[in-house]
């Protein structure tokens, strides 16, 4: 018996050590700002889960989250007056655990808003307007998404730049490559084993503007490449949607949007497509 | 839990694609891992240091490093040097069998250690040269030892090949992660590729137990 009780202590004390390290998270409490009156009575600490390998959008510095999504997410529940918690599951672990809804309520990292994910998830309204360009090698012959028909194209799986590619070029065509990350489709690009990347116009931009000897430029394609809208990732039915609308929409009007835009992206965001 | 197993189905296609690639990648790394792994582990039990210490530091090297940081060191940094550019399948397939070599080197070493040294002196007193005693004294008894930590290392490489799908080889777990990036949803692609593998693995497993017994 003795020897049943320590060994279930140990097994216990295992536990609670492993849970304890394991998540290191942002505590912020939204009540200490003036919220809006409407969710006071609301004292549910709500966690999201984020994939933090998306900068600049959202990041790991060592220990701590940044990013733009970040800090928007902690404008809206502040201006909502909700306490929240983010922390960097992952992407996997993330759609599962919001999908479930159980442990964590809510996604914050760049998810686009597609019919077909809308299946599965609901949605905030879009609070960020983005759209995918084309990187190739100066001097290129592509000049449209088209072009990179029988071309080689590296993305990111499961971003909307691999949406969009495979609708171009086929599902199933081994010519699109889908990496695990964006940091390795850039590689394959450096390394002659791609023509062209396609992803966000935010990492494309960082990409040239981190390597200028490489000599890459982007290429816009507004025909085939339609701007595309991120919205906070919900589970399905879930209540939060309906209590963080309006806190998004505050603060696009109040310009606390813009200022956030401005300090990440250095110039005005356009809003107008977001209400 | 909501599976939707219609998902599944568009994508038998591409899983069957997929798990040709698997098992080509797969056998191509044994074939050429178990052969550069002879020449590995006979340099290894080598007598002369110049052939015995640069064996010993490959096997060191890639039993010690991740099979992924290898895996992305040839296709980002060898097939370029090789061909000019990146190639995922060429590159999945050098990985795998650079790092299987190491493997059966030791596998080889110790199924030929493991035979008595007697039998090695009975040969040499019967008049029989080094080369005859391996080949009629030593290797068919080492070879029969060695059989079953071959299974467990193949078994254990068509696992291992899953990972070349972070270089877009365009194996099983490639069009796992391509599925699940359309949908976003994760059991129906992984429990897919996690079945298909079972069915691979286990096949292979009975297939090797009756070369145990036949041996």
């Amino acid at each position: 018996m003795k020897k049943w009780l320590a060994s279930a202590i140990i097994t216990l004390m295992a536990v609670v050590i492993v849970t304890g390290c394991g998540a290191k998270t942002n505590n912020n409490a939204g009540s200490e700002a003036s919220g809006n009156t409407s969710n006071s009575g609301d004292t549910t600490t709500y966690k999201f889960a984020t994939d933090a390998s998306y900068a600049p959008m959202e990041f790991m510095d060592k220990d701590e989250l940044k990013g733009f999504d970040i800090e928007f997410l902690d404008a809206v529940m502040k201006q909502a007056g909700l306490k929240y918690e983010v922390t960097n599951t992952g992407w996997d672990a993330m759609l599962e655990s919001v999908k479930q809804g159980t442990e964590y309520q809510g996604g914050v990292s760049s998810v686009s808003i597609t019919d077909d994910r809308k299946q599965t998830y609901d949605y905030s309204m879009p609070y960020f307007e983005s759209r995918n360009v084309i990187l190739v090698k100066e001097g290129s012959d592509i000049k449209s998404a088209t072009d990179l028909k029988g071309k080689k194209v590296a993305v990111q799986t499961g971003t909307t730049a691999d949406i969009l590619m495979t609708k171009i070029m086929g599902n199933g065509d081994t010519n699109l490559k889908k990496f695990d990350s964006n940091a390795v489709a850039l590689l394959e690009l450096d390394q002659g084993g791609a023509d062209a990347v396609v992803a966000d116009v935010a990492i494309v931009q960082y990409y040239i503007q981190q390597n200028p000897d490489k000599k890459y430029v982007s290429i816009e394609d507004n025909t085939n490449f339609a701007p595309e809208y991120y919205g906070l990732l919900f589970p399905k039915g879930s209540d939060l949607a309906a209590k963080v609308d309006p806190a998004i929409k505050a603060i696009i009007d109040n310009g606390t949007y813009a200022e956030l835009y401005k300090k990440w992206f250095g110039e005005e965001p356009n809003t107008d497509n977001l209400k | 839990m909501d599976f939707k197993f219609d998902i599944i189905w568009g994508y038998l296609p591409l899983f069957w694609k997929g798990t040709l690639y698997t098992i080509l990648i797969s056998l191509s790394g044994v074939a050429l891992g178990s052969i550069l792994g002879l020449f590995v582990g006979f340099g290894k039990m080598s007598r002369r240091w110049y052939l015995r210490w640069p064996m010993q530091s490959y096997i060191n090297f890639f039993r010690g490093t991740p099979l992924l940081v290898q895996i992305y060191m040839v296709h980002f940094g060898l097939m370029p040097l090789i061909l000019g550019k990146t190639n995922s399948i060429a590159a999945a397939i050098t990985a795998l069998s650079l790092n299987a070599a190491a493997y059966t080197a030791e596998i080889y070493r110790a199924g030929i250690q493991s035979i008595d040294k007697g039998q090695t002196e009975a040969a040499h007193s019967l008049g029989m040269t080094h080369f005859q005693t391996m080949r009629f004294i030593i290797l068919p008894q080492a070879i029969r030892r060695m059989i079953p930590a071959f299974g467990n290392e193949f078994i254990v490489l068509v696992k291992d090949s899953s990972l070349t799908a972070l270089i877009t080889a365009p194996e099983i777990m490639y069009w796992a992660g391509v599925m699940k990036g359309q949908y976003i949803r994760i059991w129906e692609p992984y429990l897919t590729a996690a079945f298909i593998y079972f069915i691979l693995t286990y096949s292979l497993s009975k297939l090797l137990n009756w070369i145990e017994r036949k041996a």
